[in-house]
């Protein structure tokens, strides 16, 4: 397990210290939530400026988990680095597991930076059960994308693995609302995806202080369908890596 | 086949593959590969491309399971012991991680290994402690491998499995990687390398497996490899030359005549030279030189070549 840790630490650094984490990751949804935070309307029964943090929060989060990831592990796949640590004492899984805590580590800046935008630029005021609930929901949706990632970055080269990754984290962004709220026709079929419901569970929390619990259960089935597919696609590349 | 006639390595056997075959669609890339490595063996693994070195080291490191056979390391399999650190390994193949430093990436791996070395010892070993500091992502053709190497390093493995560990090195750097290879070896470790630069076989290893196709052609001492192929070459001229005799001729191996110059490779010159004498022949200019290990290699897989491609067209009389 020292090595798995060790391994997640360096991973960790490396991402700190990638200019593209820095800017769509943490700079980009800080900005937008200082651009439009302060919009007068409501969303979802709840102020603008609290979905916009909830949005802008998980926009981060998903992004890094996703599109920085995806990418990166099929490079790494491709340049043989995977292929290298395989025949190291590392555990079988040491390589996805690290990069699994990695992501939900450097997740946490992105969603802390934008909450406490939200509460100090945006004044929104809550309970302190409120703000854990929220960004644990949001850290949640992160751990799904970053099983994604892996599915992604086994089973794809570099060239597509990137634009799948962008493809699925604009279309799971747009369609599920984090943008701009939806409603009618649009928001009915974003119930189906796993952004939507996570954004509505923080406006419920904020709103009304309880939350149907089938937006849990919608949440945790993309999870894991998410967490299947990416040890699915380990086990099927085997022998290729 | 030739027997190993080391009296020094000894005991149960480090490595050893029964029948082993890994079989790709139509393509058998290893076929019914049995070999043993005892310990304290440097052994050089040769082979053209596509013979199916990568593919054996592959199963040996427990990246890819054998379609048959098996393969025992330690006596163990080949995944427990690569987990256990019983084995360090490069790979062509391996790459190394980005956006790192040298150091950092060393440290990393070897705080993985069960019984790690001292960082600065192996940066040293490897001649990577001068670029440390450097990016991985920004060494030379040359810098990468030795990292690579660094990384086969870390720890007190008991076997060192080398996939071409000298390419892209310099002559310097190459024979500065041996000499401390050297090192590692007297100190009770094993090790197996691939390689295609023959010289490198022939001096460094104390015994060669030859393998083409998937098969082992040979095994024995770089000496028995070089005898096995006929390995001396008779040059002399002769006039009148009488190509029926020159053939039947003993020991021979292969026959070159231009004009008045003959080239003979013979498995056993004396022998060869004797009958063309007792036969009343007096050939001038006569020269025996030894071949090296580069013209005995091609002598092996051309004569399996051939066999092969005989026994497809056995075959295909028989349909």
């Amino acid at each position: 397990m020292s090595g798995t840790m060790d391994l997640a630490r360096l991973e960790m650094l490396r991402v700190l210290r990638n200019k593209r984490y820095m800017i769509f990751t943490i700079g980009l949804p800080a900005v937008l939530y200082l651009a439009f935070g302060r919009s007068q309307t409501t969303a979802y029964g709840v102020e603008f400026k609290a979905f916009y943090m909830i949005a802008m929060a998980s926009i981060g989060a998903f992004s890094g988990a996703l599109t920085g990831n995806a990418q990166r592990i099929s490079q790494e796949r491709k340049d043989g680095w995977i292929r290298q640590l395989r025949i190291t004492p590392l555990p079988a899984f040491g390589y996805v597991t690290a990069k699994i805590i990695a992501s939900l580590v450097t997740t946490v800046p992105s969603i802390v930076i934008v909450l406490v935008l939200g509460r100090f630029y945006g004044d929104v005021q809550l309970a302190p059960w409120k703000w854990i609930a929220i960004g644990v929901v949001i850290w949640l949706g992160a751990l799904a994308f970053a099983a994604l990632a892996i599915a992604i970055g086994y089973r794809f080269m570099p060239d597509t693995a990137q634009p799948i990754a962008l493809f699925v984290y604009l279309g799971m962004s747009l369609l599920g609302g984090l943008w701009f709220p939806l409603t009618g026709a649009l928001g009915k079929f974003a119930e189906g995806l796993p952004t939507y419901q996570i954004t509505r569970i923080g406006t419920d929390i904020i709103g009304q202080g309880s939350f149907p619990i089938d937006r849990v259960a919608i949440i945790l089935a993309w999870l894991a369908g998410f967490v299947a597919l990416a040890a699915l696609s380990v086990r099927s590349t085997a022998e290729k890596i | 086949m030739m027997t190993v006639g080391n009296p020094g390595p000894s005991g149960a056997p480090v490595v050893s593959f029964e029948e082993v075959s890994k079989v790709y669609g139509q393509v058998r890339a290893v076929d019914g590969l049995s070999l043993d490595l005892r310990h304290g063996e440097t052994v050089a693994f040769l082979g053209p491309n596509g013979a199916g070195k990568s593919t054996s080291l592959d199963m040996l490191l427990a990246l890819r399971k054998p379609t048959s056979g098996r393969i025992r390391v330690f006596g163990s399999d080949p995944y427990t012991s690569v987990k256990s650190g019983r084995i360090g390994a490069m790979l062509q193949s391996g790459g190394l991680m980005p956006e790192v430093t040298v150091r950092e990436m060393v440290e990393l791996v070897t705080t993985m290994h069960p019984r790690p070395l001292p960082v600065d010892q192996t940066l040293k070993r490897a001649g990577i402690a001068d670029i440390a500091n450097r990016r991985v992502d920004r060494l030379s053709g040359g810098q990468t491998q030795r990292a690579r190497f660094a990384l086969a390093i870390v720890g007190e493995s008991d076997l060192i499995v080398l996939d071409e560990p000298t390419t892209a090195m310099d002559v310097e750097s190459r024979q500065m990687f041996w000499a401390n290879m050297h090192a590692e070896v007297a100190e009770g470790r094993t090790l197996l390398f691939a390689t295609h630069y023959l010289e490198e076989a022939d001096q460094a290893a104390d015994r060669i497996l030859v393998i083409n196709k998937g098969r082992l052609l040979a095994d024995g001492t770089p000496a028995e490899i070089k005898e096995r192929a006929g390995a001396k070459r008779i040059s002399f001229r002769l006039d009148p030359v009488d190509e029926a005799f020159l053939l039947g001729l003993p020991a021979l191996v292969n026959l070159e005549i231009r004009r008045d110059q003959i080239h003979i490779q013979s498995s056993d010159s004396d022998r060869t030279l004797y009958a063309l004498l007792d036969a009343g022949y007096r050939p001038r200019e006569i020269e025996v030189s030894s071949l090296g290990l580069e013209q005995a290699f091609l002598a092996i897989t051309a004569e399996d070549d051939k066999n092969g491609s005989a026994d497809q067209r056995d075959k295909e009389t028989v349909r």
